[in-house]
């Protein structure tokens, strides 16, 4: 227990208190005197506000169509929604470059245009195919929970087809499409990768924050910035966690009455599919456009297919065995501290309960750029200096991690009734014999999911791990982000598409071994 | 006679390879009050919903009045249903609820205020307009639901277990206001329920449903007396079932060997012949105890008292006699001493039912 407090202490709360105690009161006060900062804000709140939207139409639109309609291949729709939510989340940018970019495959090869993708549009477009699957999910959960019957009775009283929608069905998903907008404004703010590859000279908070660091060395900046980048984003959380959550109208009713989707108008109908179907190319193009990029010699000029990438990350690539490592060795440690801090708070009485509950969750509420930040003023000097080590990589990854397996095992232990314990304790067993015996067993699922996502999370992540990268601890996704810069695609398209089928087949094989049990995206 | 109002013909439904509804057909007279009565999964609320235009008719046919309504949808039907968990829209007030349906059909404000005010009238629910359905308790919500759908002068009214969300004394008061209001509006009103009790009490009528099928309809008196199979019986009410042979059948009355004894039994129309295999139905508060044997009496059984339990209103008892056990109860039990050990049961030749063993 102290361990777990000394470690919240130490590596959640003590990096971010640095980065407000890093810089002067000055840094912070001369904010709106800086032009280049000013940009970067309003462009941020401007990128949210236009990626937010549009994710969340694309999201409410897949998730209605997947449980109101009878769109042909929704479950292939449905599929193909989730796909994103478990890839690099750069990917999206890295890939839309590469097909609609200046010597894009479709725009120039295929079309003959000469588009520059980079700017705001080029964002745009990639933020909300990259952050519209959690909308989805999100409202997917929502519709379905809405009882059965309101929209029977509603059918029944005399409304149909869109009268129905406006006056029933929207009105009741509301509150879960302002939690939906919510969740997606977070990711989009927080967003690193994208913007990194595809704004060009269109800076927002989180990539302005990276350039301080790298052109100007100027840590001091970058800390304000992603401070600023913190403000929104937190507020954005406790909103969505403590308002959003308790409008839902969420029916529980005893029996669930079978569903019989009605016929759609033929026009609801095609428009849906119409729609359903571009969104699920511009999602194949992501994964085309990778698979090629890694077999092809010079993206762009020279379209002869070659082994070589594929070769060279297979043979020596210390960043793909450094990532796959780290995330191991994260994943594990992050899914054994979190549900075992859930266990605590969930079943015991100690002094600092609140505060081990407070900085689990809290993660959750940080972009990844802040907690990198916080990362590198903390522990790359004295007394904590772990400059250019595995170490800081892998603790980084470990507490960025921690909210989810903490919530799902929070859920959990509140499913499994004390009474279990308290009947085997009253039959004789120790306290530690009932944990092992009695509630570890219980616990397996949410473990196993809580290890997934932290892994696939940790191999992914770009933001959080780009103020720690050097030569000596480097990364996957630092590196091809560095590629991707240095216009080497080929081998960053290997290396993302390495990332992908490692992330991929965890998730696959976790599901084969675990099945239905595992919960991998909780909102 | 009233004519017939709603009519099924030969309908039938299912749900991938499960036969929810196997050929069903029934005629629902105007202005009466009919019971889909069985357990769950009999097909009951399929159909139910059939009729409210929820389900297709795959098969048969399916009138209101001279028109057929198979593909008639479900708002033009006019069959308005009051769902179990009563389906309030929680995003709107009592007021909004209730004429949701008028103002989708476009009602005007006046016709609208009209309505509403003789509903609520009816319904004593005036108090309750501004509330959200949230802050109405289980039998508020439940009248709300069907205010809501009276409304609309339905030509049909659907009930799915509109009581079952109540508690016991809430869901017998309830009950009567129900069956008073349906005889007041005289609205031809369909009700579902695996609660036998409810059935009897309320209806006009009683289709007793089992696998899909309409197993028995008739009167809750003829039901409850002369249940015509096994599964009625036992569905309806407590029944001691008592398998036999028939000795001796003359018109009007048969003798029936039950292993341990013969019962004479009186019944009007056709009787099966010496022979047949039979499954007699007395229901419990029908047979007598008896202090001794009267001379020249018949249809007598010696029995053993088992267990009994007193429920306020009668004893019950669980004697064991002709070889099986069977459920006596007595009522106005305050002048009588309790029946231990030994008694002696008489069983009325005019209350024994006879079901053909099929």
């Amino acid at each position: 227990m102290v361990v777990i407090i000394a470690s919240l202490a130490l590596f959640v709360l003590y990096p971010i208190l640095r980065v407000f105690t890093f810089p002067n009161l000055q840094d912070f006060l001369e904010i709106p005197f800086n032009a280049r900062y000013l940009k970067a804000i309003l462009n941020s709140l401007f990128m949210t506000a236009l990626s937010t939207t549009t994710a969340t139409l694309f999201g409410f639109l897949f998730a209605y169509t997947v449980t109101r309609t009878d769109v042909p291949f929704k479950k292939a729709f449905r599929f193909l929604s989730i796909l994103p939510l478990f890839s690099p989340p750069f990917m999206v940018a890295f890939s839309y470059m590469m097909m609609f970019g200046k010597n894009g495959l479709i725009t120039y090869q295929l079309l003959g245009l000469r588009v520059n993708i980079f700017g705001w549009h080029g964002l745009w477009l990639s933020e909300t195919i990259a952050f519209f699957p959690i909308a989805a999910l999100v409202m997917e959960g929502v519709l379905q929970s809405i009882a059965p019957s309101l929209e029977y009775a509603g059918r029944n009283l005399g409304a149909t087809g869109f009268q129905l929608f406006r006056t029933i069905t929207l009105p009741l998903a509301r509150p879960g499409v302002a939690g939906a907008a919510l969740l997606v404004s977070i990711q989009v703010l927080a967003d690193f990768g994208n913007p990194i590859m595809i704004a060009g000279d269109f800076s927002v908070l989180a990539t302005e924050a990276w350039l301080r660091v790298e052109g100007w060395g100027d840590v001091r900046g970058a800390a304000v910035l992603s401070s600023f980048l913190l403000l929104p984003s937190f507020l954005l959380f406790i909103v969505q966690r403590y308002w959003v959550r308790q409008r839902s109208y969420i029916t529980v009713t005893g029996k669930i009455a079978l569903v019989d989707i009605q016929k759609t108008g033929w026009y609801v109908r095609w428009l849906l599919f119409t729609f359903c179907t571009f969104v699920s190319v511009m999602i194949l193009l992501i994964y085309v456009a990778l698979l090629m990029g890694s077999f092809v010699k010079g993206w762009g000029f020279d379209w002869t297919p070659t082994l070589r990438y594929v070769k060279e990350i297979l043979s020596r690539s210390p960043e793909l065995v450094n990532s796959l490592s780290f995330a191991l060795i994260a994943g594990l440690v992050s899914a054994v501290f979190s549900i075992t801090s859930a266990y605590l708070v969930s079943r015991k009485q100690f002094l600092f309960r609140q505060f081990v509950d407070f900085t689990n969750i809290l993660p959750a509420a940080l972009p990844g750029i802040f907690f990198g930040i916080g990362y590198s003023i903390a522990f790359t000097r004295a007394p904590f200096d772990l400059y250019g080590t595995s170490a800081i990589i892998i603790l980084s990854m470990i507490f960025w991690n921690i909210s989810m397996g903490y919530q799902t095992g929070i859920g959990t232990f509140s499913q499994i009734s004390p009474s279990f314990s308290e009947a085997a304790s009253n039959l004789g067993a120790g306290s530690m014999k009932i944990f092992w015996e009695i509630e570890a067993p219980l616990v397996r699922g949410p473990f196993f999911s809580a290890f997934v996502v932290s892994f696939i999370r940790a191999v992914t992540t770009l933001s959080v791990i780009v103020f720690l990268s050097t030569s000596s601890n480097v990364v996957a996704t630092f590196s091809i982000m560095n590629l991707v810069s240095d216009g080497f695609y080929g081998k960053a398209a290997a290396l993302t598409s390495a990332l992908l089928v490692v992330s991929l087949s965890v998730l696959g094989l976790a599901k084969l071994a675990i099945g239905k049990r595992m919960e991998l995206f909780k909102v | 006679m009233e004519p017939v109002h709603l009519r099924i013909i030969d309908v039938s439904k299912s749900f991938g390879k499960v036969k929810a509804l196997k050929n069903v057909s029934l005629d629902i007279l105007k202005g009466s009050f009919t019971t889909f009565l069985g357990p769950s999964g009999c097909g009951k609320t399929t159909l139910l919903r059939t009729i409210a235009g929820f389900y297709d008719v795959e098969k048969g046919e399916i009138f209101i009045g001279d028109q057929l309504i198979n593909d008639v949808p479900s708002h033009l039907r006019n069959a308005i249903m009051v769902f179990q968990d009563y389906a309030l829209f929680p995003h709107m007030n009592i007021r909004e609820n209730i004429i949701y349906g008028l103002k989708i059909k476009k009602f005007s404000e006046e016709k609208i205020e009209r309505r509403l005010a003789k509903t609520v009238q009816y319904l004593g629910v005036k108090e309750l307009l501004n509330r959200s359905p949230s802050q109405l308790s289980g039998g508020q919500q439940q009248r709300i639901a069907l205010a809501r759908a009276l409304v609309m002068e339905p030509e049909v009214l659907l009930l799915d277990e509109p009581l079952s969300n109540l508690d016991a004394r809430l869901r017998i008061n309830i009950r009567a206001e129900l069956r008073q209001l349906q005889k007041r509006l005289g609205i031809t009103t369909i009700y579902v329920t695996h609660d036998q009790a409810e059935a009897l009490a309320l209806s006009d009528q009683v289709a007793v449903m089992n696998e899909g099928e309409i197993v028995q309809c008739g009167s809750p008196w003829e039901i409850y007396f002369r249940p015509r199979s096994a599964f009625v019986a036992s569905f309806v009410g407590t029944a001691n079932l008592l398998e036999g042979k028939v000795v001796e059948s003359i018109p009007g009355s048969v003798l029936v060997d039950v292993g341990q004894g013969y019962l004479r039994l009186e019944e009007k129309g056709d009787l099966p012949p010496a022979g047949a295999k039979v499954i007699l139905c007395i229901r419990p508060e029908t047979i007598e105890i008896l202090d001794q044997t009267l001379e020249g009496t018949s249809n007598i059984l010696r029995g053993r008292v088992r267990n009994y339990i007193f429920e306020g209103s009668h004893f019950r008892y669980w004697v064991e006699a002709a070889g099986r056990e069977l459920v006596v109860d007595v009522f106005d039990p305050a002048e009588k001493e309790i029946r231990e050990d030994s008694i002696l049961l008489r069983l009325p030749p005019n209350k024994i039912h006879i079901i053909p063993e099929a």
